[in-house]
């Protein structure tokens, strides 16, 4: 399989205004904006959908049907709740999992006999400079930090959609165990990814990046 | 399920990773809803989750890939503002966020970010074909169809000048036993299939049953050549695009299909492209005919 080169990653921004007037072309139907998000942003959601999927084919069906959704609710984008590479990924991702419950129900794709989802289940990328600033190998080295058990927990829920029970039922640990696993994951994470990002912005965190956890 | 903010606060990893039962999902969303409180461990926590991803290595899709995304937005437009000379004032393309909203139909997984953006249902839907292409040939010899006579009854009725081509094969079809009375009902919806090309003589007809059987006609095609497929699509007012089925033309240019389950929304658009293969599971091909099945 062939790997690309490191996947260009908005570096300021003003690399993100620039972003959410690519938005905004999306938005007014221009084809070009489109075009420009996918030349961005296409081999990131093909990692995406192809590690959730494992398979190039559902995984093609993934990114097409992700792109089209950017398409057809772009004017739904909110700048201010994150950016658009955590956006366009976290559509990927839903429909990438959402094609393996089904698959795996032996439902066809399309069905809509799946609950609804509630309204402003919304998550805010809350270090939009932090992601202009960490290219993807300084997030693999803080992942690598966390003990094999939180990972695992983490990335079973994130990569297999499994809920915190299906992790315990697979993994043979105690559900409170997982739970655990996961906000010490989560924590540890968070503290990993605000170092790298100190290491190459020494002056310091966004506001709303504070190292304040409950 | 009435939460307390501890509760919530214990559930937010879970919660942010979209790993909870749905209820407990649904409880958490509903708590965060209405608490005058703030819950800033969703931030804290929820604002790593976008990175998870960005640890992958970034992966280079088949060229083409870029070419079916483009063509499916492309379609997907038009096939909103074909649906919509009916429908545009309630559904324009690119809506406004409460009018897109009251498209949502329904996703499986409930994750936070997803709902980030929450998005019409996807649209894929795989309509079983009939296999039927061996009764299709098997009857060709029969000029007369249900399809020419159906078309005949819709000239007849006002729908004249879509149907040219149809027309024409309805001289040949006076003779034949009526067999479209049976096809064609009050509970039935029509649609003349025109060209995209206004230079193409091509032409067709298409008749939805309310059990989702469509009755599929079309002259004049341009005969397939090696893998190529005449692809049968339909779109409903979401914009959601399905593909019905496929099938192949040889010299004659002439074909009757069927095809069972297809959607019965209101106001369908169906058009027909030609693809390079079955396997595509989004339009894009050129659009050869389209016409729409108002309810």
């Amino acid at each position: 399989m062939e790997v690309p080169p490191q996947m260009a990653v908005p570096e300021s921004l003003s690399e993100d205004q620039s972003e959410a007037e690519l938005m905004r072309q999306v938005a007014a139907g221009e084809i070009g904006g489109l075009e420009a998000l996918y030349d961005r942003y296409h081999a990131m959601a093909y990692a995406l959908a192809l590690r959730i999927t494992t398979e190039t084919g559902l995984a093609e069906d993934v990114v097409q049907d992700s792109f089209l959704g950017v398409w057809r609710n772009a004017g739904r984008y909110a700048e201010a709740r994150g950016t658009v590479r955590s956006w366009l990924l976290a559509i990927v991702r839903h429909r990438a999992i959402d094609a393996m419950r089904r698959q795996r129900a032996s439902v066809a794709l399309g069905d809509e006999s799946e609950e609804v989802l509630p309204a402003n289940l919304t998550l805010p990328d809350i270090w939009p400079e932090v992601a202009g600033r960490l290219d993807g190998e300084r997030v693999r080295a803080a992942i690598q930090t966390l003990p094999p058990a939180q990972r695992d927990a983490i990335e079973l829920a994130y990569f297999d959609g499994l809920t915190q029970r299906e992790i315990a039922a697979r993994t043979g640990a105690p559900l409170g165990t997982v739970k655990s696993r996961m906000r010490l994951g989560l924590v540890s994470l968070r503290e990993q990814l605000i170092g790298q990002y100190e290491e190459v912005m020494p002056s310091g965190l966004p506001a709303n990046g504070k190292r304040r956890m409950a | 399920m009435a939460m307390t903010c501890d509760r919530v606060r214990e559930l937010a990893p879970g919660f942010v990773l979209g790993a909870l039962d749905i209820e407990e999902m649904i409880a958490v969303q509903d708590h965060l809803d209405g608490c005058a409180e703030t819950h800033p461990e969703m931030d804290e926590l929820g604002g790593v989750v976008p990175y998870i991803a960005q640890s992958l290595t970034p992966v280079e899709p088949p060229a083409w890939l870029r070419e079916s995304v483009i063509a499916a937005a492309k379609a997907d437009s038009l096939a909103r503002r074909r649906v919509g000379k009916g429908a545009e004032h309630r559904i324009p393309a690119h809506a406004p966020a409460a009018a897109a909203a009251a498209t949502v139909a329904a996703t499986a997984v409930v994750t936070p970010e997803a709902s980030f953006a929450p998005e019409p249902a996807t649209g894929l839907e795989l309509a079983p074909v009939i296999p039927l292409r061996s009764r299709i040939w098997a009857r060709r010899g029969r000029i007369a169809t249900w399809a020419t006579r159906a078309a005949a009854a819709l000239l007849v009725v006002s729908l004249g000048s879509y149907a040219y081509v149809v027309q024409n094969d309805l001289k040949n079809a006076q003779h034949q036993a009526p067999p479209w009375v049976n096809v064609i009902g009050p509970e039935t919806r029509q649609a003349p299939l025109a060209p995209t090309n206004a230079a193409s003589k091509a032409g067709g007809l298409a008749v939805l049953q309310q059990t989702g059987h469509l009755y599929v006609a079309v002259n004049h095609l341009d005969a397939t050549a090696g893998d190529q497929v005449y692809m049968v699509w339909v779109t409903a007012e979401t914009g959601d695009v399905s593909r019905v089925g496929s099938f192949t033309i040889d010299s004659s240019g002439w074909a009757q299909v069927e095809f069972d389950r297809v959607p019965t929304s209101p106001n369908l658009w169906l058009f027909i492209c030609l693809e390079p293969n079955g396997g595509v599971t989004r339009p894009t091909g050129p659009i050869i005919l389209s016409g729409t099945l108002s309810a």
